[in-house]
């Protein structure tokens, strides 16, 4: 599904990332993990086209396509979807209208008819119910005075109107208390299918003991050093990430 | 010159005068404070017709259940429909034959006339001079539609007066249409509404302005409020080459409430500019203004509000906001708020704010498949929103924030 070769980016003139390497397919769960300053932000960010970020050298293909050559509403379309680690207030939009230009939009690019009123009331009620929201939250304006756990959950029914086949979770847990985390690990559960795929970007092992991944992937300065499965989460916790530094010849 | 035929021009001594005073002023330029930056200056250049007998006729876009609707063509003015009980439409001489009272009261009127030499330029000329007159107590259902209309092969002033007179405990809305061709010659619209809001009254009063591009605008609404009464004032800008709005609140009762939004959203090569004056000459009373802008193209936009609050106007309640999109970088905003305060025991505010559309908001949508346009769209429209919201006609809302969406889009290229 993704492959990504030799990721290169950088923002001004600092680089983060220096030749990242990773293939996601199908089904599976990927955890990145890694100190602060690591650059896991900013690979997410790379891969939602967040134009703040200069990719400098490097390939990212998905389902086959340069997916570094498309506008960020165009990958979207295509299917990726990033859960933003602070989402963005937008005042005088509801999250309904903001999901309904989004779906019909995407609906556009794809060549289909657009959905009218009935059937997004349709959807939009078994959406809500896999993260356990409120219709009276998603009427009004999109985060404007929601709590971190709102917000999160405002995320995670977002991407299950978009059900994207890539999922990127960019440290969904911040912010979050044990129950709201519990919540949206539900949701991103519950969407997960044989032929989706997720990318967890987390500094704690915490998100992982709900949302279980098939590997674990290590960041430090720009690069991924160690992969492994879950056990390595668990490792991480345990003793840190030091002593994987330590290890290195940089 | 263009003035140059005015000079030839014979009018009965009142008129006269005016329009004398007029001519030692001229058209406003840049040099002067209060057109500082919109200059008339140009309005020189054009040989205009001043007393067109032009016809021209389009129906208003608007579909509202009304009361009745008085229609302005080219300042010829005509009324359909019956008017509903209790209301006389009738020319101001008329008027004040039946109002001795108010000749006097209408005579020590004191606007401010910040440098405004366009309202002599309409008390000499107006092609006609009605008056709205709701009687005491009538509370008028359905909105009446004033359509003014402007279309014509030479290029043309056309300029009217219109008073507008709430008796004690009266309600009235009122929607002004304004409107010009966009294949019509220049025009300079000039157009003078006075309203007394006497004891008890409510008005509301939703103004739209949506012109072509060789139409320049001058609007001078003044309103004078008495006790207790309440006006809502709406004034949407939403085309035409240059616009200027003298909106002017006289508060000369006590517990009176003003209420004063604005939405302007020039394209490329208009100007629209809001001077707004809020005189509170008596106490206990409360204002409160919002105006909004988006700015498109290489447009410019203007707000100047004044609020006074005089030496007797103890216990008021003044605010003022006036915040901005500049959505190009060739849109220029120009804010000036101006707060004179000579009482002492007051609440006034004031906040004028001009900023880009965030581009954290941007990728957030179309991170979700919104393409750039489009969101720009969302967003610039959610800014407005706000003011559109607080029309409570829903046809007259939704054709207002149609027409805003299609001048956004139009400036996006969607």
């Amino acid at each position: 599904m993704l492959s990504i070769a030799n990721l290169h980016a950088r923002i001004g003139e600092k680089e983060i990332l220096r030749g990242i390497n990773l293939e996601v397919k199908a089904g599976e769960v990927h955890a990145i993990m890694g100190p602060n300053g690591s650059g896991k932000s900013t690979l997410a960010s790379v891969l939602a086209g967040r134009e703040d970020y200069e990719v400098t050298d490097g390939t990212v293909s998905f389902f086959g396509k340069d997916l570094l050559d498309l506008a960020p509403e165009a990958r979207a379309a295509e299917g990726v979807f990033l859960a933003f680690q602070y989402p963005v207030e937008i005042p005088g939009v509801s999250t309904t209208n903001f999901m309904k230009s989004a779906v019909n939009e995407i609906r556009k690019y794809r060549g289909e008819e657009p959905l009218d009123a009935v059937q997004f009331l349709k959807m939009f009620k078994e959406k809500m119910a896999y993260v356990n929201i409120d219709q009276s939250l998603l009427s009004r304006s999109l985060n404007e005075g929601f709590s971190g756990g709102e917000k999160k959950r405002n995320e995670i029914f977002q991407m299950a109107v978009l059900a994207p086949k890539l999922a990127i979770l960019d440290e969904t847990d911040s912010g979050l208390d044990i129950d709201a985390l519990r919540i949206v690990a539900e949701g991103v559960n519950k969407l997960k299918s044989p032929d989706n795929a997720t990318i967890v970007v987390t500094h704690y092992q915490r998100l992982l003991d709900y949302i279980v991944p098939d590997f674990v992937h290590v960041l430090y300065k720009g690069r991924i050093v160690k992969s492994g499965t879950k056990e390595l989460a668990l490792e991480l916790e345990e003793k840190g990430y030091d002593w994987i530094i330590s290890a290195l010849v940089d | 010159m263009a003035t140059d035929t005015l000079v030839t021009i014979s009018l009965p001594k009142e008129k006269q005068s005016a329009l004398d005073r007029f001519l030692a002023n001229g058209f406003p330029t840049n040099k002067w404070e209060e057109w500082k930056y919109t200059s008339l200056k140009s309005l020189n250049d054009t040989d205009w017709h001043w007393n067109t007998s032009e016809e021209a006729s389009l129906d208003s876009i608007l579909t509202l259940e009304t009361a009745c609707t008085l229609h302005t063509s080219n300042g010829k003015m005509t009324l359909e429909g019956l008017l509903p009980a209790g209301v006389a439409y009738l020319d101001f001489a008329n008027f004040v034959h039946q109002n001795p009272d108010f000749a006097k009261v209408f005579a020590q009127r004191n606007p401010i006339l910040d440098q405004n030499s366009l309202y002599d330029l309409n008390d000499a000329l107006a092609s006609s001079h009605q008056v709205i007159w709701v009687k005491k107590g009538v509370k008028v259902e359905f909105p009446i539609l004033h359509t003014y209309f402007a279309s014509v092969s030479i290029s043309s002033a056309i300029q009217i007066k219109l008073l507008i007179y709430l008796e004690e405990g009266a309600q009235l809305t009122w929607i002004d249409d304004l409107a010009s061709s966009v294949d019509s010659q220049a025009i300079l619209s000039n157009y003078v509404q006075e309203i007394w809001v006497a004891k008890d009254a409510h008005l509301t009063f939703v103004k739209t302005q949506d012109f072509g591009q060789m139409t320049t605008h001058i609007d001078h609404t003044f309103i004078s409020q008495q006790d207790h009464s309440v006006v809502d004032m709406f004034t949407f800008s939403l085309n035409g080459g240059l616009i200027r709005n003298n909106l002017h609140f006289y508060v000369d009762g006590q517990q009176v409430i003003s209420n004063l939004n604005g939405l302007y959203v020039p394209g490329n090569d208009q100007l629209v500019d809001s001077h707004t004056v809020v005189d509170h000459r008596m106490p206990n009373s409360e204002s409160n203004e919002l105006y909004k802008g988006v700015l498109l193209g290489n447009s410019t936009g203007v707000f100047n509000g004044k609020i006074f609050v005089r030496p007797d106007a103890q216990k008021t309640n003044a605010f003022q906001s006036c915040k901005n999109v500049l959505a190009s970088d060739k849109a220029t905003m120009n804010t000036k708020p101006q707060l004179e305060i000579w009482a002492d025991d007051v609440k006034c505010s004031h906040g004028t704010t001009t900023g880009q559309l965030s581009d954290e908001a941007l990728f957030y949508m179309r991170s979700r498949g919104i393409s750039e346009e489009a969101a720009k769209t969302l967003l610039m429209l959610a800014f407005v929103q706000q003011v559109i919201d607080k029309v409570e006609i829903p046809a007259l809302k939704e054709s207002i924030s149609n027409r805003v969406v299609a001048k956004i889009q139009q400036a996006l290229g969607v």
